[in-house]
């Protein structure tokens, strides 16, 4: 795999993102099932005692910046054309590519008639990663390096990636205006890259002179059932994986605990608060590898003896030794016990006020600690239900990377049958090639 | 993470292409460092081992020109005493042994050698005596041999060999007086009666002589030592143009160990020009073209050596003149004269280790002038992966020459690429325009520092198509010394040139 076709790589992975849908919305509609299994254990199906949750989905992904998936890829006839000169134009100096992805694959919930006490169990995937790059990274590999004579081009990118499986029980009590709930959760890791915090740098030089590159590395990553060997050799970057196993059964062990609880301050007014993913943490045990490169090589080109040339007793030999500047690269791996890898940690503060019986008013607060980085977003609701087995909402929200998302959901409950669609940015779920962020859930479960 | 890609639309990728777009690599191609150093041992044609570039301890450098060392042992001009058969006469008989013209030995002591006697006795009777030579002596005993001589008419009685070694032999008229006395079993002395009327029936033979040791006198005598030629290859390159080295000088060199004066005589002493033009070396050095060599003398400094050297240079001779006509060669010839004062009360002598050797130098230092003093090279080159690169996704090249001068020297430099045949392709300049390195600055006639420039050489991608392909080239350099060869400049060893090369390619997807 070549350098470019790693940049194209990445850029792919952060254009899907751009695909995806949102979280916060689902934490406003405490009635749906997959609320309790993704943001706070202690909500439960107003009036249900049984719940069967059906696979759901949701994808949250955002790149700094204006980048969009149309700043990428466009159309030309029947072909798509990848146009990083624009890409690139919209990047910042420094660019952030996060994406969580969830799969909810089973789960089961039931509550004793008096609502006193409530179980559950479930299954989900869960991928969440982060990805940080300069974008003198694609800049060098699409422009070249003759733009950066007299400069040092930093072209190391960090990485946290990870994914896993969810094994979860969890318990709930209802005490007075209190439903409490605690959830554990037995992570299974499936696989997992992250960049050494102390270690990721590279960096390359061109000197004016007559462009001598120097090649300098201080780059370490671990890796567990990812990646098993880099090849740098003649001018290559082969990167060989380990075979996706997605397997159940894993020595890649961690645990996570979610905590929940609701309160019914009044007939209208209710308050809740979660803590999701408590000391989440997976260690990774099944073949983790610490790969490192640290060198620093300047390439000159031929040095020939000027004896040669005076007495022209050898041939002028141009021939390039670029081979060796590329496989200074030369990762070196090494069997590591010390992986770990933290799930991301969310918290959310919210509350809801019963307008009248159509109309419901809601406020979120959310807050997530990902490796070194925190994200919070605060979000006001409306929420209409022009009959019972109907719900459209809408919500205003502010985070991070915007002060204009406008989210929606459209959730439908006839009988036992719950369906949601639902996004924390509504512009982003209909128009998702021009928009750096996604945000969208989707759902299905049956409640009696 | 294989989930991750269920939320692509997987259909956008199924055809997806990189836009067209230009990008620009830069990378260094080769570099090297000339050295005056270097380029002078090429200046000076490798092949004759007796040029050497010194380099002085202030880091001028200093061509030197060595012809062939003359040596003559004394042995090769004089022959005393050779080997061979010498009759005797009669029973007393003075030997006038054999030594050069005008030279009257008064000792001369063997250092190897042997003595013996052919005898014919047809007196019919054994004959029994000795042989005597009164002036030969060793450890105070005067040679004497008894001899027992049986009867043979017809096949001459050969006496064994007598080892000469350690004799000395003294006389004053270049004679040695043999006595033989042989007498019947009845004490008769007899003469060895002669074999044919004029031919002794008695000999003695000399065998192998070696001497260790002569002394006497040397008269008026002259005999050739040496011709030689001295190529001066700094003006037999292929380069052209003119070079001026500011202060030539030729050095004769005599190591003397004769016993004796000696004069040389120089019987030749010229230069040959470009075209093969004689050129006189003129000098006030020589008396007459004449130099008496010093030598050592009688009796003290026997086995001594004594050293003349004589120096010709812009002071003494017209040797900067001839350097201007950038001389190819210097021929001399040197003829030896032994007492050319005629001295007759003068001894001398020789050791069997006695010998004059004789040498020319022709000494440069490398401080002076040039003048587009040009030269070709041809070279093989070999591009590399360069020749498999894809041209059809180059736009354009652009060579980056940088010269980074440290030598008095300024040059100018143009390559033309050659191919398989020889017929030039291209070359690296066009319209005339060719690398002009400037000399670095100079103070006090030396290079202080370095002067640095920068040439680019655009191409288009269909000429470095061409150029890549090529397996020869010829590098055309013509050098001139600081401010137009008009300033005598020294060139150090240290002195070098750097040239390098980038290149930056242009490349289209």
């Amino acid at each position: 795999m070549k350098i470019k076709h790693i940049s194209i790589l990445i850029l792919l992975i952060s254009a899907s993102q751009v695909y995806a849908q949102q979280e916060m919305m689902l934490h406003s509609l405490s009635n749906l099932w997959h609320s309790n299994t993704s943001v706070n254990p202690a909500f439960f199906p107003e009036n249900k005692n049984i719940v069967i949750g059906l696979p759901a989905y949701s994808i949250d992904a955002a790149h700094s910046g204006k980048i969009t998936y149309n700043d990428i890829f466009r159309k030309d006839g029947d072909r798509t054309v990848i146009d990083f000169d624009n890409a690139i134009n919209k990047l910042d100096p420094e660019n952030e590519l996060s994406f969580d992805q969830r799969i909810e694959t089973l789960s089961f919930g039931f509550r004793t008639p008096n609502g006193k006490w409530g179980i559950q169990a479930g299954h989900a995937i869960a991928f969440s990663g982060t990805l940080n790059y300069p974008k003198s990274l694609p800049e060098l590999l699409w422009n070249g390096n003759a733009p950066y004579i007299g400069q040092t081009v930093q072209i190391g990118l960090q990485a946290d990636i990870s994914d896993w499986h969810e094994w979860s029980v969890g318990v709930m009590r209802k005490v007075g205006i209190l439903n409490i709930g605690v959830r554990a959760k037995y992570l299974t890791g499936i696989s997992a890259v992250r960049t050494d915090d102390d270690r990721h740098s590279m960096s390359l030089y061109t000197d004016p002179d007559i462009y001598q590159l120097t090649l300098k590395t201080d780059y370490a990553f671990y890796s567990s059932s990812i990646i098993s060997a880099i090849d740098t050799a003649g001018l290559g970057f082969d990167v060989t994986l380990g075979s996706f196993k997605n397997n159940i059964r894993s020595k890649n062990n961690g645990i996570a605990f979610d905590l929940g609880a609701t309160a019914q301050i009044t007939e209208r007014l209710s308050l809740n608060a979660s803590v999701v993913n408590l000391g989440g943490l997976i260690k990774w045990k099944n073949d983790p590898r610490y790969f490192q490169s640290k060198a620093e090589y300047t390439y000159e080109g031929t040095s020939i003896p000027g004896a040669d040339i005076i007495n022209g007793s050898d041939s002028l030999d141009f021939d390039t030794k670029l081979d060796t500047l590329n496989d200074i690269f030369r990762f070196s791996q090494t069997a590591t016990s010390a992986m770990e890898t933290n799930t991301p940690m969310r918290i959310y503060v919210g509350g809801s006020f019963q307008l009248t019986k159509r109309w419901n008013l809601g406020l979120t607060v959310f807050h997530q600690k990902k490796d070194k980085t925190n994200d919070t977003a605060v979000g006001a609701s409306v929420r209409f239900l022009p009959v019972k087995w109907l719900s459209l909402g809408t919500m205003y929200s502010v985070n991070n990377r915007s002060a204009a998302n406008l989210g929606f959901h459209l959730a439908v409950t006839p009988g036992p049958v719950q369906v949601y669609f639902l996004s924390d940015n509504l512009l982003n779920a209909f128009s998702l090639k021009s928009s750096p962020a996604a945000n969208l859930r989707a759902g299905l479960s049956l409640a009696f | 993470m294989g989930s991750l890609w269920s939320a692509c639309n997987k259909s956008d990728f199924d055809n997806v292409e990189l836009d067209d777009h230009s990008a620009e690599f830069a990378f260094p191609l080769f570099s090297t460092t000339l050295t005056l150093e270097d380029l002078l041992f090429k200046v000076l044609n490798d092949e004759s081992s007796d040029d050497t570039l010194f380099i002085n301890p202030d880091g001028t450098m200093t061509l030197y020109y060595t012809g062939d060392v003359a040596e003559k042992p004394a042995s090769d001009i004089f022959n005393t005493f050779p080997s061979g058969p010498a009759p005797i006469p009669d029973t007393f008989y003075k030997y006038p042994f054999y030594s050069n013209e005008g030279v009257t030995i008064r000792e001369a002591v063997f250092k190897g050698g042997t003595i013996n006697l052919a005898i014919l006795n047809s007196t019919g009777e054994t004959l029994t005596g000795t042989f005597t030579v009164p002036q030969m002596s060793k450890n105070g005993n005067t040679l004497s041999i008894p001899l027992t001589v049986p009867p043979n008419a017809t096949f001459p009685f050969i006496t064994p060999l007598f080892s000469l070694e350690g004799w000395k032999a003294e006389s004053d008229s270049n004679e040695l007086i043999f006595i033989y006395d042989l007498r019947k079993p009845n004490g008769e002395r007899v003469k060895i009666p002669e074999i044919a009327p004029g031919t002794p029936g008695i000999f003695v033979v000399f065998q192998s002589l070696v001497l260790s040791y002569l002394e006497g006198y040397w008269g008026y005598s002259s005999y050739p030592l040496t011709r030689d030629t001295i190529e001066i290859d700094i003006n037999q390159t292929d380069l052209d143009g003119g070079i001026t080295i500011k202060s030539p000088r030729v050095t004769m060199l005599i190591s003397n160990s004769w016993g004796f004066p000696t004069r040389g005589y120089i019987k030749y002493l010229s230069f040959i020009g470009q075209n093969g033009e004689e050129i006189p070396l003129e000098t006030t050095a020589f008396n007459d073209d004449s130099l008496d060599f010093n030598y050592p003398s009688y009796p003290n400094e026997i086995g001594q050596t004594k050293y003349t050297e004589v120096l010709l240079d812009e002071n003494n001779s017209n040797i900067a003149d001839i350097f201007n006509a950038q001389p190819t060669r210097l021929i001399y010839e040197v003829e030896g004269i032994s007492n050319a004062q005629r001295d007759s009360t003068l001894i001398g002598f020789l050791t069997d280790s006695s010998l004059i050797r004789l040498s020319m130098r022709v000494e440069l230092l490398l401080e002076g002038t040039a003048k587009n003093f040009g030269a070709e090279q041809e070279m093989d080159l070999n591009f590399g992966d360069y020749s498999d690169l894809d041209t059809g996704k180059i736009e354009s090249v652009e060579f980056k020459l940088v010269t980074e001068n440290g030598t008095p020297i300024a040059a100018d430099m143009q390559i033309l690429f050659l191919d398989d045949a020889g017929m030039v392709l291209d070359s690296l300049f066009n319209d005339g325009a060719r690398l002009i390195m400037e000399s670095a600055p100079i103070t006090n006639g030396v290079a202080s520092g370095v002067t640095r420039q920068e040439n680019f050489v655009t191409m288009s991608a269909s000429r470095f198509d061409r150029i890549r392909q090529t397996k020869k080239a010829i590098l055309k350099t013509s050098y001139t010394t600081a401010q137009g060869g008009t300033v005598p400049v020294k060139l150090l060893a240290t002195n070098a040139a750097v040239v390098k090369m980038g290149i930056k390619v242009k490349t289209r997807y």
